[in-house]
């Protein structure tokens, strides 16, 4: 079996065969690894990776699992996946175009309305997470042409908060 | 004795009064509010009023409606925590006319001291050293730059008003003192309706040096040593410890005089701090007073081994302190790390969620003060504390020790925590050689990435995860999984 893990902007191959009912013999990076590990409860596994004991913590997430080891909280994600995923988005846009927010908030305000135009940069939506205040900003010029949220609702990443038309771009502004 | 008492917080600070307030048989009044219906203050008091929408004005800060509902219960007292309504003089004073008792000062106290310009008049007739600059509010820039330069740059100009870090600006120079002071009083203006400003010396390498008080109603205050809270994030702070390695005998017992004169200046009664700031050569000035509980203070529980909980409800029933000064000793070291839902990579931004998986350290000389439990939906609308890892050993080496210990044996799956963050802090070499200053953070730690040393054994753990399986061995394993049952924490039985 083999896997491609992603931590950080690390991808590094895993390749790894079945020893027994709770083994593994597995290779990364030119190491080898003799793995014996028996699974403590939905979110604990306890392995013996070349004779050394480790207790792992795991959680799924939407990210991939949280692991966390001896103090330290890792994002491992699978990169096979994450490809899957991207080519199901097409086009595999990396920009940050959705205003969306980054963790659960409250909307404080919302400075715009449907069918005003705004500019790059310019806040549309202002929430609140936990005491702070945290304001999202147009990602480029356009035209405001929905509003999902009000003031005072509870809001999720994921959700898009206000929709934007990109205006289309003038290829040469200063025409003679 | 009161027979109930109504708790006017949440989190784990509801929590810890719970927890004083069985042991002295007295009946628990909590209040929530709509998405707290499952938290732990609610679960585990006798009495529960819902108080409606989470916003917190409609809420937590809700005087009438945590009025009333002490009235319905028949709660003789109200305890504030910390936060909230806690150094409220207008709530204190309707508790007052209510015939409820507040446990904290009297509201005329509270006002007097969380008013910044009062409180060093106060302290300053008190004989209590303040830090150099303005006694007296002057909104006229030109007298303000004069006085800056009487006392020299860089100052500190402050908002009377409030806290929490608004309203503040540090001026390096003459050119900007003007710019600045309109600035910091628009702010002030903005944040508490009051715009008055005075002028401080500003102290770069300064310590966060406070003292934890008790007042009785009957005239006697002591001291209970001091807490050292110079580690801090955005003015929050993040962890404290006692006894301060920059104290000796000579300089804790000034400071721990001018700490009562300064709660007997101001007709203090119940538990209190007053905060200090040391420099480099060792001067100390007058901060500011704290009327309530703080974060911090189990660190000054753990080495005096007095409940400062059960104190302040002695003190709010009118008994006199049964403690003596000379009766408060120091033993050993305590360390407190607050554990917040927030992402130390990212600024310390807001972290909330569910709780997948918890595992509270244990162990010897560890206390875990928590608001929280596994499967809790930690809410957005309120501070981000989840809990307060304490622990105390015979030393700051040994509680050092103890505290990396039990932040790596503290699991908390589902929402991220400056865990990491808090044991590289602890490793680091200027916290262990106690060089530790109020600009620690942004001196060593900014723009923090944890040291990722164990990738191939996460990687491995991820295999294995999907390997092994789910659910195996979930009888024994899910104990403190998912949902709290009365059969977790039920002992020995027999039919």
């Amino acid at each position: 079996m083999e896997y491609r893990l992603k931590i950080g902007e690390d991808t590094v191959p895993v390749e790894f065969e079945t020893k027994d009912e709770n083994g593994i013999n597995l290779s990364m990076e030119e190491n080898e690894y003799d793995i014996n590990y028996s699974r403590i409860s939905d979110n604990q596994i306890h392995l013996s990776v070349n004779g050394q004991r480790v207790n792992a913590y795991v959680a799924k997430t939407e990210q991939g699992k949280t692991i966390f080891i001896n103090g330290v909280s890792y994002l491992v994600q699978d990169a096979d996946d994450l490809e899957r995923k991207r080519s199901k988005r097409k086009g595999g846009q990396d920009m940050p175009t959705e205003i969306t927010p980054a963790t659960p908030s409250v909307v404080i305000a919302i400075p715009v309305e449907i069918g005003q135009a705004v500019k790059k940069g310019q806040v549309v939506i202002i929430l609140s997470a936990m005491k702070m205040e945290i304001s999202l900003n147009s990602p480029y010029d356009g035209t405001i042409t929905a509003i999902n949220a009000a003031e005072g609702d509870n809001v999720s990443p994921g959700v898009m908060l206000v929709e934007i038309e990109e205006a289309p771009k003038e290829n040469d502004p200063k025409e003679s | 004795m009161f027979k109930k008492i109504l708790i006017a917080n949440r989190g784990e600070i509801a929590r810890r009064v719970i927890t004083t307030c069985r042991e002295m048989g007295i009946a628990v009044v909590s209040v929530y509010s709509d998405v707290d219906e499952k938290a732990i203050h609610v679960l585990e008091a006798d009495e529960a009023v819902c108080l409606g929408d989470a916003e917190p004005a409609q809420s937590y800060l809700n005087m009438d409606k945590i009025i009333q509902a002490a009235k319905e219960t028949g709660a003789e007292a109200i305890h504030p925590g910390y936060g909230f309504l806690a150094e409220n003089a207008d709530f204190a004073a309707r508790c007052e006319q209510e015939g409820i008792k507040f446990i904290g000062p009297s509201s005329q106290v509270i006002k007097d001291l969380g008013d910044k310009i009062t409180a060093r008049q106060i302290m300053t007739k008190g004989g209590v050293p303040v830090i150099p600059g303005m006694t007296e509010s002057n909104p006229d820039p030109d007298f303000i730059a004069q006085e800056a330069e009487k006392i020299g740059y860089p100052v500190l100009i402050k908002a009377s008003a409030g806290g929490g870090g608004k309203g503040i600006r540090i001026v390096e120079s003459a050119e900007t003192i003007k710019e600045s002071c309109q600035a910091a009083s628009r702010e002030a203006m903005t944040a508490f309706g009051d715009g008055t400003i005075y002028l401080e010396k500003f102290f770069d390498t300064a310590k966060h040096i406070e003292f934890q008080i008790l007042a009785d109603q009957h005239g006697k205050t002591i001291h209970l040593m001091e807490r050292e809270c110079s580690i801090q994030r955005r003015h929050q702070k993040i962890i404290e410890e006692s006894p301060s390695g920059a104290l000796d005998d000579d300089l804790r017992a000034k400071m721990g005089e001018a700490a009562v004169a300064a709660a007997k200046a101001s007709g203090y009664q119940n538990a209190g701090t007053v905060e200090f700031l040391l420099d480099k050569d060792k001067n100390f000035y007058f901060l500011e007073v704290n009327t309530r509980l703080q974060v911090e203070h189990p660190v000054t529980e753990m080495i005096t081994g007095v409940d400062l909980v059960r104190q302040q409800l002695e003190i709010a029933a009118g008994n006199p302190l049964a403690l003596n000064q000379e009766d408060i000793q120091i033993r050993g070291h305590a360390i407190e790390c607050r554990v917040y839902a927030e992402d130390p990579e990212n600024g310390f931004f807001p972290s909330p969620g569910v709780i997948e998986f918890m595992r509270e350290p244990k162990g010897p000389g560890i206390r875990n003060d928590c608001g929280v439990y596994s499967g809790f939906e930690v809410p957005v609308n309120y501070d981000p504390i989840l809990s307060k890892l304490i622990v105390h050993a015979e030393n700051r080496e040994a509680s050092t020790l103890r505290m990396i210990k039990a932040l790596k044996d503290y699991i908390i799956l589902g929402i991220k925590t400056p865990i990491s963050f808090l044991i590289e802090v602890l490793q680091s070499e200027p916290y262990t050689s106690g060089e530790v200053y109020t600009d620690f953070i942004e001196t060593h730690f900014t723009d923090w990435k944890p040291k990722l040393d164990e990738l191939a054994l996460a990687r491995i753990a991820y295999i294995v995860d999907d390997l092994a399986g789910g659910k195996k061995n979930s009888n024994f394993a899910s104990a403190e999984s998912k949902e709290i049952s009365p059969f977790q924490t039920l002992g020995n039985w027999r039919l």
